[in-house]
């Protein structure tokens, strides 16, 4: 069931009118905004109230697929055109024909597709891999990103012709925190929800104080972390605990001052362990911060850190629990609260090894 | 006399808008403005207007100027459109695919634009 626009704010007012006035015109459409804002509803909403509400919804998301995978999900192959393709196989651009083809995460597709996207969209034919025939396809497209294209475009990472293919319509969801005056709304419509779901008597509507402790929150995660907030306080009853928590992730986020951090664990390879921590000192950690800023910049990784960060805290914590239990690995993967064989292969992947007696 | 023509105007930027508005006014031209595609389309919808042409700046937030002329081709075939792009020629051939009459690039003096309307519009130019 399609999910209503809730919301009584003037940007989701002329969303609504937006959506009712184009949803038969078949053009292009590009949503924006940041991530849970409701641009998949905006999406189910524009194809419920088109005439092509009878047709397919077909959605793929452009992010979560590797690039042949995705190229073909999208086109279809023919039986042989590459290993394992046994028989045929139709591609989204066909089950969508005459409905909706959602492309859900557009800002990450890669470029090479982006070039065929295009393609298809100016011809409006596509060909399946390993076919030499030309496939007229009659699917609405409808795209979506949390990206800031313009910005992508600049850095080279997606086709500017294909952006105003897609822009023929644009709209852009503001965030849940420039149009608070939604919340109320929202709370309502999904306490009731909820309710339901959980079978739960009637729960107490929020008192004007959480309601305005509510609207000053800043929802980096929107409405889909609203609805989160919402779940859980049917299980908790306390507003104040799931304040708590929203606020204090908040400060260690935006303004936590470096003194709050608790001290780090000394490194193993001898770092003083009254070392103070300096600013970048954390970081200096995993990245050599002597070099010129040129080769730093590009030693620096999020991903990379991250995933060296969590390998040590993991590796610490399995070391820890394994000490606790005598090196009993299957009484410790019980408390790890994961599977056996996924310790012994971080045992392997850490090189953590008893000590020998 | 005949009776005025009636021109909407749309771009995003009320400067232009604005001389716009002054300039066909002067011209004797009946004038209603909009600051993007749909504002315009609402315009168009409402009964109470109708109009014998439509100038139009492609990109601009809402509905772009390639999906107003899409749609006015369609629902509004009567009426005479001219695109009006400064992007280069991106947006520029889209419009001409949205089958705009003209396609015209910026910066273009106002004349120039009354001339070409008269013109779609079999007129005899009003300088
Ligand atoms: N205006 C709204 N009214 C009711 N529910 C909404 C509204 N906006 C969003 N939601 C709900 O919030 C959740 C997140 O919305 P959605 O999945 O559409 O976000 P999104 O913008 O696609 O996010 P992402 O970028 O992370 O994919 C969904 O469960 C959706 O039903
Ligand atoms: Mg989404």
């Amino acid at each position: 069931m399609t999910t209503p626009l809730i919301g009584v704010s003037k940007s989701i007012l002329k969303i609504k009118e937006l959506i009712s006035h184009v949803a038969n015109t078949c053009l292009n459409v590009l949503i924006t905004g940041e991530t849970g804002v409701g641009k998949e509803v905006v999406a189910q909403n524009l194809y419920e109230e088109s005439i092509r509400s009878s047709q397919n919804f077909v959605k793929i998301n452009c992010a979560a697929l590797p690039e042949t995978l995705l190229e073909s999900e999208l086109f279809g192959y023919e039986k042989g055109a590459f290993t394992g393709a046994h028989r045929k196989r139709h591609g989204k651009f066909k089950t969508a024909d005459k409905g909706v083809l959602f492309l859900d995460e557009i800002g990450d597709m890669p470029m090479a597709l982006q070039s065929k996207m295009l393609h298809v969209l100016q011809s409006g034919e596509f060909s399946p891999l390993g076919s030499d025939q030309d496939f007229k396809t009659d699917a609405w497209v409808i795209a979506a990103t949390n990206h800031n294209l313009e910005e992508r475009i600049a850095a080279k990472k997606f086709r500017e012709d294909l952006f105003y293919r897609l822009n023929i319509i644009k709209i852009d969801i503001p965030p849940l925190r420039n149009r608070t005056e939604d919340i109320p709304a929202l709370v309502e419509y999904y306490s009731r929800i909820y309710q339901t779901e959980f079978g739960m008597d009637q729960v107490e509507k929020p008192n004007t104080e959480v309601m305005e402790k509510l609207c000053a929150y800043t929802w980096p995660g929107n409405i889909r972390q609203l609805q989160n907030c919402i779940k859980k306080q049917m299980v908790l009853n306390s507003w104040d605990k799931i304040f708590a928590e929203l606020f204090s992730e908040n400060l260690t986020l935006h303004n936590s001052p470096a003194s709050d951090i608790p001290a780090h664990p000394p490194l193993a390879n001898g770092t003083s362990p009254n070392a103070t921590l300096e600013e970048g000192a954390l970081i200096a950690e995993f990245v050599d911060l002597s070099t010129s800023s040129e080769k730093l910049f590009e030693d620096i990784s999020l991903k990379k850190i991250k995933k060296m960060a969590s390998d040590r805290v993991e590796r610490e914590v399995i070391i820890f629990v394994l000490k606790k239990v005598g090196w009993n690995r299957s009484k410790a993967a019980k408390i790890l609260k994961i599977s056996y064989k996924t310790l012994l292969y971080k045992m392997t992947e850490f090189k953590i090894q008893p000590p020998v007696k | 006399m005949t009776d005025p023509v009636r021109i909407l105007v749309v771009d995003d930027n009320e400067d232009i808008l604005s001389t716009f508005y002054e300039f066909f006014s002067s011209m004797g031209y009946t004038v209603k403005t909009a600051v993007d595609g749909f504002v315009a389309l609402k315009l168009l919808r409402d009964k109470a207007n109708s109009f014998d042409a439509l100038i139009t700046d492609l990109v601009m937030p809402n509905i772009s100027g390639v999906g107003l002329i899409s749609i006015v081709k369609k629902e509004y075939p009567d009426i005479k459109i001219i695109a009006i792009t400064g992007y280069g020629d991106k947006p520029g051939a889209l419009a001409s695919e949205a089958e705009a009459d003209m396609v015209l690039f910026k910066p273009i003096d106002l004349f120039k634009i009354e001339a070409k309307v008269a013109e779609l519009l079999n007129l005899e130019s009003r300088t």
